[in-house]
């Protein structure tokens, strides 16, 4: 009943030394290689594109943080995996949402992979707090905080770019920014 | 407040590990000493893990966003997605559940169907005549003709029926089914040694479907007395019987029991046995324990496994009767002594072997 999945798909070596590498490829052809699968699952199981999308994306956040934090072993194959665990996310969701989930259509095998979906939710509420309290900081903090701790500019760039008279006035800024965020980041 | 910025600063700084090594160990003295420095730098810490999630996962995202945006997710999902018509999808989810039903449907309809079969008695009766394998016979006498070419005897075209009877006098009156004889234009016996002897029939006794032939050929010597007689009286249920037959070319013992008194539909003429009878067995005598002729083996019900029907014995003797008595030669064609009585059932069948014959009849 299930339909062939066409698309080229990347073997998994090529995926986990690409993730490993940063290789954006990689990402690609993987991202592209295992969608279809995911969206046929979650079609045929109550949900639209957009859950698919959701969830497919969740399912490849898990596999990167597994592999990056070096204990990933390749005891099955990377589809089986994505597929057991975008379709433990999306029974999640489903009873979250109290929606029937007791016959779920499936189109592949499955793992177990339990764990690895509690360690990202554990990470995804991180995120998530992470997201707010910067939402939360208003600018322009949230644009110097990013521009220091993720994009990495040196102070003397960001004291240019955002027009203070001396660097020090820039660290004092971005000191009172930084004790908001965490203030924020801690207490929600 | 400038010394909790230079502070964060070394904080920073110690914890991307770009303090040289003096300056690591005084800071870490300091941590030592005092736990709210210490505190700090914990929190800091979880907080820049945090931080770096967050700005990778973000970025993850972002690339994927890109890749998503080049997918054609439309044609996809109408290629994957779920059957529009409702009936299709009701189908592919409940597949289990409906073929669960529909075969618990079939099975009480089988149920159902052989019930009514069993209870009604529905099943027709059917002639235990047996048509023989023309082919096989055709077969046997190729082969003969080329053994022996030039012998012709008359007999050599295959008989189409076939049938069991059994004498009724020692002169030669035979006793077997009508419709084993029905329609026949020639009609020849076979004893249990293979001697064939022309016979024509006698007597038509439609009513009952018995038959009597004669003999009627020269090298027919006379049967020394019959062993067995013939039994008047009914026979009780449950009574264990045998019979005789010709379902093939040699002599065929069964064995089994009366099951009811009447027959057919209730037919009060015939007894209902228990008893394995196939094509062929039709006109074969019944016999009780004793030998004593019981009745003559005619029909079984098909769909019904054992039940065979017999003619009672009575009406043997009606039609014995209706001979002439001048052409019985003798006047009692039984004997009142019935010589098998006391004997084993193999003696018993080694007898009446000789007075059971393989009816051949040609249409």
């Amino acid at each position: 009943m299930s339909n062939k999945i066409s698309s080229s798909v990347p073997t998994d070596r090529e995926v986990v030394l690409g993730i490993l590498n940063n290789s954006e490829e990689a990402l690609n052809k993987l991202y592209a290689g295992y969608f279809p699968m995911i969206l046929q699952f979650i079609l045929n199981n109550n949900g639209d594109e957009d859950d698919a999308k959701d969830v497919y994306q969740e399912g490849i956040i898990v596999l990167y943080n597994k592999i990056k934090s070096g204990n990933f072993e390749l005891s099955s194959k990377l589809k089986t995996y994505i597929y057991s665990v975008c379709r433990r996310i999306w029974l999640k969701k489903l009873s979250q949402q109290s929606k029937k989930s007791n016959d779920v259509t499936d189109f592949d095998d499955l793992i177990s992979v339990e764990e690895d979906v509690e360690q990202h939710e554990e990470k995804d509420r991180q995120f998530d707090k992470m997201q707010s309290a910067l939402l939360h900081l208003g600018e322009p903090c949230k644009t110097i905080i990013q521009d220091f701790y993720i994009n990495n500019l040196s102070m003397q760039d960001i004291c240019e770019k955002f027009g203070y008279t001396n660097t020090d006035n820039a660290k004092t800024q971005k000191y009172k920014c930084l004790q908001r965020l965490k203030k924020l980041f801690f207490q929600s | 407040m400038r010394n909790e910025i230079e502070l964060e600063g070394i904080i920073e700084d110690y914890l991307n590990g770009k303090l040289n090594e003096e300056e690591a160990k005084a800071f870490e003295q300091l941590r030592l000493n005092d736990p709210s420095v210490d505190h700090k730098v914990v929190a800091h810490k979880v907080f820049l893990e945090s931080l770096n999630d967050y700005a990778s996962i973000s970025d993850l995202k972002n690339k994927m966003n890109q890749v998503h945006a080049q997918i054609d997710v439309e044609t996809l999902s109408r290629q994957l997605g779920p059957h529009p018509s409702f009936i299709v999808n009701i189908w592919r989810k409940n597949k289990a559940a409906i073929a669960v039903a529909a075969s618990f449907i079939l099975l009480t309809v089988v149920t159902l169907y052989s019930i009514q079969q069993t209870t009604q008695q529905s099943g027709s009766v059917e002639l235990v005549s047996r048509e023989l394998a023309k082919i096989k016979n055709s077969q046997s006498n190729l082969i003969r003709k080329i053994n022996s070419s030039n012998v012709v005897t008359p007999n050599l075209k295959p008989a189409n029926f076939g049938g069991t009877g059994f004498a009724l006098t020692s002169n030669g009156y035979i006793l077997t089914n009508l419709h084993v004889v029905a329609d026949a234009d020639s009609v020849y016996v076979q004893d249990s040694k293979g001697n064939s002897y022309k016979a024509v029939v006698k007597r038509k006794d439609s009513q009952y479907d018995l038959a009597i032939l004669k003999i009627e050929d020269k090298s027919f010597n006379s049967l020394s007395n019959l062993p067995y007689r013939l039994k008047q009286n009914v026979i009780g249920m449950g009574e264990s019987v045998y019979t005789l037959g010709f379902p093939k070319d040699d002599a065929v013992y069964g064995q089994g029991y009366v099951s009811s008194k009447t027959g057919y539909n209730g037919d009060t003429t015939q007894y209902q046995v228990s008893i394995p009878v196939n094509p062929g067995n039709s006109g074969g005598p019944l016999l009780d324990h004793d030998g004593n002729i019981i009745g003559v083996i005619s029909a079984k019900q098909n769909q019904v496994d054992g039940a065979t029907f017999a003619v009672k014995s009575k009406y043997i003797q009606e039609a014995l009767n209706s001979i002439p008595n001048d052409s019985l030669g003798t006047k009692v064609a039984f004997s009142k002594r019935n010589s098998l009585q006391g004997l084993s059932k193999p003696k018993q069948v080694n007898k009446i072997k000789d007075y059971v014959f393989m009816i051949k009849v040609y249409k």
